[in-house]
């Protein structure tokens, strides 16, 4: 065979195997799964996890992890977030409130067998206390607990806190968090998976996947799934796609623009999730004293304009696809009852010429005719600086309109376009003007609320605070400080409302729109999904996911469909390569019988 | 090939070696001077702690302390930990080097083989129909974007026909091993493969043609004077070994680029290879892996280069000699 | 027959009417080779598009505001000729708009590829000795970074904006076009070396000027011809990995923004495939120009 006949057939022989590799990975993909008896749920996700750490994380995906591997005192209901027992059987109140003593349940055990006593619970709180952990602080910092008995704990707290007795906080194993020194806990790896909830992590593959295994000392029985794995999707359309063919089994955050289409599909479900996040527009109030705020925006008819100049209702429409509600005032929890109604009349409605009316009035004009206003003392123009996050798949819609909104009424913009990371130190020293970003609050309004009093200002770029708005206001401040200690539910109500009515009167943050969380899972693997709260919320990735332990497996399912049903197309394509090939070397053949007879 | 020559190249190869270090390691700063604010962010830790760690991580001290620090560790063969996972850089390249190279390496050599194969056809019957018809798909190829052919062929093939998957390098949270296991990273690897191949092939298809068409004409007139030997004999044992040449050293400085190339189609398909960690290490930045990954693929390329430059020594001996 | 009078023809008018010839020839040969033809003529329509877009293109269309009345995801045909995307704007205005980023930042980014290049070469090449080697290093540096990865890093250093873009690919390209020149500045300078000789005093410069640059100039313009490919789909490879301009429409920037909205699983694609099909178009015709006056220019590679 001459040389280049030997090539072109290794090419071909080359595109053959190829094939068949392909065609029998399809094949193996199926025998794979249905070899294992162990019950996998697979999870899509877009977000990794920051990192398992429970001292140094804040991403939703981390407290996922969290929700499944450390129990807490008190549950809280799937339904509608009452209070339930957990690690703790029953509590009782003491010292008018300020105190309470939990009596834990007999025979806890962590994942790795050491006991879980009251020993654990105080370690967590007094640790967390004096070591300001980030995800405990905020519920721990005036609390102080004592080992009664094995079984037996008291926390006290030192000011009267509406929070006392549900601690809503991860108790961690104290042999294993102790030994950690206390500058070393927030870059601990926290790969041990230690934990007391119903899942336990077992690896983290940075950028693409996290697998947890079912804890078999959880005090309420071992889960019905053996195992879950989260899969990390670069892109949410490969997710969505992935659910469709079987490769998942759930996908959280679907994109707006699939979900529609993936509920009227057979064997999924989608889920439209509340839990009260929402997307805003913040501005800088430059309360902080550092950076280089663009002026007009501490005026607050400025702001106002700005608020009447952007119809929420048409970024409700094509970003979102109707798919959450408009956004008022600002959401602190996934619960109603703590925002406010405001009527219509004194809402901020979008009306382009009451804007221009404002500026106008106070005195921003566009003197020189090239369709951007100018300051009152003609300084400077009004060209805010936009910062948009590149990790939001919504945030280059959002900005299109919104800064179309803008130059309708003579307000310019120049876009800038941030990582999270970059964004943070960008807000942190005070260097811009306007951003969109989003908060999913907990279910009690304070950690929300104190995100916006001064004591959250950044006046240092070293020591950044969670008051991106830049907005300090004592009023707000004192009222906060009443909620705070407010027992009375009713009084700290409408305490609250009072707060937000304020806020929503100085445009501190706009809020855009109350967004959920777009989910689908598929209906023929698993049964036993809840929603939290009931018929609003969603399925993964609530306030306390009480739904993986809930999942019953459908005969025997959890594996993988692959490429199933599509038998005739693989047997029709190495069919066509196998002409091909075929042909090909015929061709050749011939071709070259024909060059030797040259 | 005289020693001298071997010793003159391989110096050669060092001193870019270093010199690449010196500037990856500047460069970086230049970016981002204090990677634990943004590393770190929001996560209320006290001065103290961030100053430790810096400390941990090398970043304080001046650049030039740094930089010694770092060069210390280099040598013996550590590439510091990676500032967002927190283990070892060489670990993490460790674990995505070899999606990148088995993706990139067979797609790069069936697009050689069949690349090639259609470049000898296509320059040995200059004009013919195969020669325009072949050329006019090669410059076709090489035309195309190769990440808007993955967006093609993944919303074709995956999509619309769902023959293969959507992406990653195999069924997430299998426990297939060996052979299974291998036949579904196959199964994976397939799509961004087929996509890759058909976006290399074209250059080499057209470096091969215009090798031969040279080639063609200087040997041609001795090889006429040749007595009777027969058009094939003389295209095999003549044209081609002497035409294949540039070829091969295309290919071999290519190699050096098969860990950087495949980027965006590797974002496509979540393929986890270097692509993917480059992507993820510049959202950091996280400085060590970025080091890390940029003295790779130049090494890489480094390497690729010598040994093309070495075996011109050996083929061509009026460059070895000299 | 003898002339009546001796012909006195000036230097200066012997060289035009030499040039004049040789670019007669050039056109001639150009024009047997069809597929350039064919290149050059899909060239001068897509220029034509770009340069004529402010007029043609319904500003309207691009605008998201504006288009808030428009449907999403319409197919081709009725009002909107190539369909309208994910926020109701015309695909149609933005693949024309497109067109202005994507060409303009491939002209000019090789424009200073070609000009950084060039220069570097030249001065290495002529120069030679202890110049050549330091830029030589400079080069290989070059060369051997991938070049991808460090146009993003420097993307996302620089920012986004289309000047930063150009910026980049042409730190990234001019590498090749140096070794290019100098080599042949190299060959040159060897068949120079009796003319310098016979140069009586000649400066450096004048003999840059008159000899090597007129030797090297064609080779330069080939390369650049076949570098603004490279060029255009660098700046679609990075708008498409999310560092381009965001306000500025572009054809790399419509695939992103196709990729994202999820074009792809919503079977949409007239969204994507129009831009596609002009990053093809035009890199295709510049490849064929190119290898025409490639061939044309370069006498070595004549008769292919």
């Amino acid at each position: 065979m001459a040389g280049r006949d030997r090539v072109a057939v290794g090419a071909v022989v080359s595109g053959l195997v190829v094939a068949a590799f392909a065609t029998m990975g399809l094949g193996s993909s199926v025998a794979a799964s249905v070899d294992d008896e162990v019950v996998t749920l697979t999870v899509g996700v877009i977000q990794d996890l920051d990192t398992p750490n429970v001292t140094a994380g804040f991403l939703v995906s981390s407290y996922e992890v969290w929700n499944l591997q450390y129990a807490t005192l008190t549950d809280k209901a799937a339904a509608d977030f009452a209070t339930e027992p957990s690690l703790a059987e029953s509590w009782v109140e003491g010292d008018g409130g300020l105190s309470y003593t939990y009596t834990l349940r007999e025979g806890l055990e962590w994942s790795d067998g050491e006991p879980l006593t009251a020993d654990d619970v105080a370690f967590t709180i007094n640790t967390s206390r004096d070591q300001a952990w980030a995800n405990h602080s905020s519920i721990t910092a005036n609390l102080d607990a004592t080992v009664i008995d094995d079984r037996t704990v008291k926390i006290t707290s030192s000011v009267p806190d509406p929070k006392l007795p549900i601690m809503d906080v991860y108790i961690v194993p104290e042999h294993v968090w102790g030994p950690v020194a206390e500058g070393d806990v927030t870059t601990y790896e926290a790969l041990d998976g230690v934990g007391s909830g119903a899942f336990t992590l077992r690896e983290w593959k940075s950028g693409q996947s996290w697998t947890m295994d079912a804890n078999p000392s959880y005090f309420k029985g071992e889960p019905a799934i053996d195992v879950i794995v989260f899969r990390v999707f670069t892109n949410a359309d490969a997710m969505v796609a992935a659910l469709q063919q079987g490769e998942i089994d759930f996908a959280h955050s679907v994109p707006s623009s699939s979900f529609e289409g993936l509920g009227d599909e057979a064997g999924i479900e989608s889920v439209f999730g509340q839990q009260g996040g929402f997307s805003e527009l913040a501005m800088n109030g430059m309360a902080g004293g550092i950076g280089d705020g663009h002026p007009a925006l501490v005026d607050i008819d400025v702001r106002h304009a700005i608020h009447r100049a952007i119809d929420k209702q048409a970024l409700f429409d094509r970003v979102i696809l109707g798919l959450g509600s408009p956004g008022v005032t600002l959401s602190v929890s996934p619960d109603p009852v703590w925002q406010p109604e405001i009527p219509v009349e004194e809402q901020f409605t979008y009306d382009p010429a009451a804007a221009n009316q404002l500026l106008d009035e106070a005195g921003y004009v566009d003197t020189d005719g090239n369709g951007i206003r100018e300051m009152p003392d003609g300084s400077q123009e009004l060209v805010f600086r936009y910062a948009e996050r590149s990790e939001s798949d919504i945030a280059a819609p959002v900005r299109e309109l919104i800064t179309g909104f803008l130059e309708a009424v003579g307000i310019g913009t120049t876009v800038d376009v941030y990582d999270d990371g970059q964004l943070t130190e960008v807000v942190g020293s005070g260097e811009y003007d306007l951003f969109v970003w989003g908060w999913t609050p907990f279910v009690d309004p304070d950690p929300m609320l104190s995100y916006f009093t001064c004591d959250q200002v950044t006046f240092d770029a070293e020591v950044i605070g969670y008051n991106d708005a830049n907005w300090c206001s004592e009023e707000y401040d004192a009222l906060y400080a009443a909620q705070n200690q407010e027992l009375d539910r009713e009084r700290r109500i409408e305490i609250v409302h009072e707060m937000l009515r304020l806020f929503y009167a100085e445009s501190t943050y706009i809020v855009l729109f109350e967004d959920a969380d777009l989910q689908a899972y598929r209906t023929d693997r698993f049964t036993g999904w809840t929603r939290q709260p009931a018929e609003t919320g969603p399925v993964l990735f609530s306030n306390t996911s009480p739904t993986y332990f809930l999942l019953q497996p459908i005969d025997g399912g959890g594996g993988d469909d692959g490429g199933l049903g599509t038998g005739a197309l693989i047997a029709i394509i190495v069919g066509v390569l196998v002409l091909v090939g075929g042909g090909a070397v015929v061709v050749m053949r011939s071709r070259s019988n024909r060059d030797e007879r040259d | 090939m005289r020693p001298r020559f071997v010793v003159g190249k391989v110096l050669g190869a060092l001193s870019t070696l270093a010199f690449v270090v010196v500037v990856n390691f500047f460069l970086f700063r230049v970016v981002n001077d204090d990677p634990v604010e943004s590393m770190f962010r929001g996560r209320n830790l006290s001065i103290e702690q961030k100053d430790r760690l810096r400390q941990q991580f090398n970043l304080d001290g001046t650049r030039f302390e740094q930089f010694a620090a770092y060069v210390r560790e280099l040598l013996s063969g550590n590439l510091g930990v990676s500032l967002q996972s927190r283990r070892p850089v060489t670990t993490e390249i460790g674990e995505a080097i070899w999606p990148t190279i088995a993706l990139v390496g067979t797609a790069t050599t069936l697009s050689m083989i069949i690349g090639i194969s259609i470049g000898i056809r296509a320059g040995w019957r200059r004009r013919s129909r195969f020669d325009v018809g072949s050329t006019t798909f090669s410059m076709f190829t090489y035309s195309v974007p190769d990440f808007w052919l993955a967006m093609l062929v993944l919303g074709l093939f995956s999509v619309q026909l769902g023959v293969f998957p959507t992406g990653g390098l195999q069924d997430a949270g299998t426990t297939a091993t060996g052979i299974s296991l291998l036949l579904d990273q196959l199964h994976h690897m397939a799509l961004p493969c087929l996509v890759l191949a058909i976006a290399y092939l074209g250059e080499y298809a057209i470096v091969m043609r215009s090798s031969m068409l040279d080639t063609v004409r200087e040997d041609y007139l001795q090889l006429a004077r040749a007595k009777g030997l027969r058009d094939v004999d003389v295209r095999r044992r003549h044209a081609v070994p002497n035409a294949v040449l540039p070829v091969v050293s295309l290919s071999a400085l290519n190699f050096g680029f098969v860990l950087s190339g495949a980027i965006a189609v590797e974002s496509i398909f979540s393929w986890p290879g270097l692509g993917q960690a480059t992507l993820q290490a510049i959202r950091g930045p996280d400085f060590p892996m970025l080091q890390g990954l940029f003295l790779l693929f130049s090494a890489a390329v480094i390497v690729a280069n010598l040994a093309v430059d070495l075996l011109y020594g050996v083929l061509d001996p009026r460059v070895g000699g000299r | 027959m003898a002339p009546d009078s001796p012909v006195i023809v000036s230097a200066a008018a012997l060289v035009r009417s030499r040039r004049r010839a040789a670019f007669a020839d050039f056109v001639r040969r150009f024009r047997r080779d069809r597929l350039a033809v064919t290149g050059l003529v899909v060239l001068v329509g897509f220029g034509l598009m770009a340069l004529l877009a402010p007029w043609v293109v319904d500003q309207d269309g691009l605008s998201a505001v504006a288009s808030l009345d428009n449907p999403t995801w319409a197919g081709p045909g009725g009002e909107f000729l190539m369909g309208t995307d994910h926020l109701g704007r015309s695909v149609a205005a933005q693949f024309v708009q497109g067109s202005r980023v994507s060409l303009f930042v491939g002209l000019m980014s090789t424009v200073l590829t070609i000009a950084i290049g060039s220069v570097v070469g030249i001065v290495a090449g002529f120069f030679g000795r202890w110049t050549d080697s330091v830029l030589m290093r400079l080069t290989d540096w070059f060369l051997v970074i991938p070049f991808l990865p460090l146009a993003i890093v420097l993307a996302s250093v620089l920012g986004r904006g289309i000047w930063n873009i150009i910026f980049v690919i042409a730190i990234t390209s001019w590498p090749s076009t140096a070794r290019l020149v100098r080599s042949q500045v190299l060959t040159v300078k060897e068949r120079l070396y009796v003319d310098r000789a016979r140069a009586l005093g000649a400066t450096q410069v004048h003999v840059i000027r008159r000899h090597v640059l007129p030797n090297v100039a064609p080779l330069i313009l080939a390369s650049a011809t076949l570098a603004v490919p490279i060029s255009i789909l660098t700046e679609t490879t990075l708008a498409f990995l999310g560092l381009g301009d965001p306000t500025q429409a572009s054809w790399g920037k419509t695939l992103e923004e196709a990729f994202q909205a999820g074009a792809i699983s919503r079977g949409a694609w007239w969204y994507y495939l129009p831009a596609g099909l002009g990053i093809v178009a035009v890199v295709l015709a510049f490849t064929l120009f190119g290898r025409a006056l490639e061939e044309i220019l370069d006498p070595r590679l004549r008769d292919r």
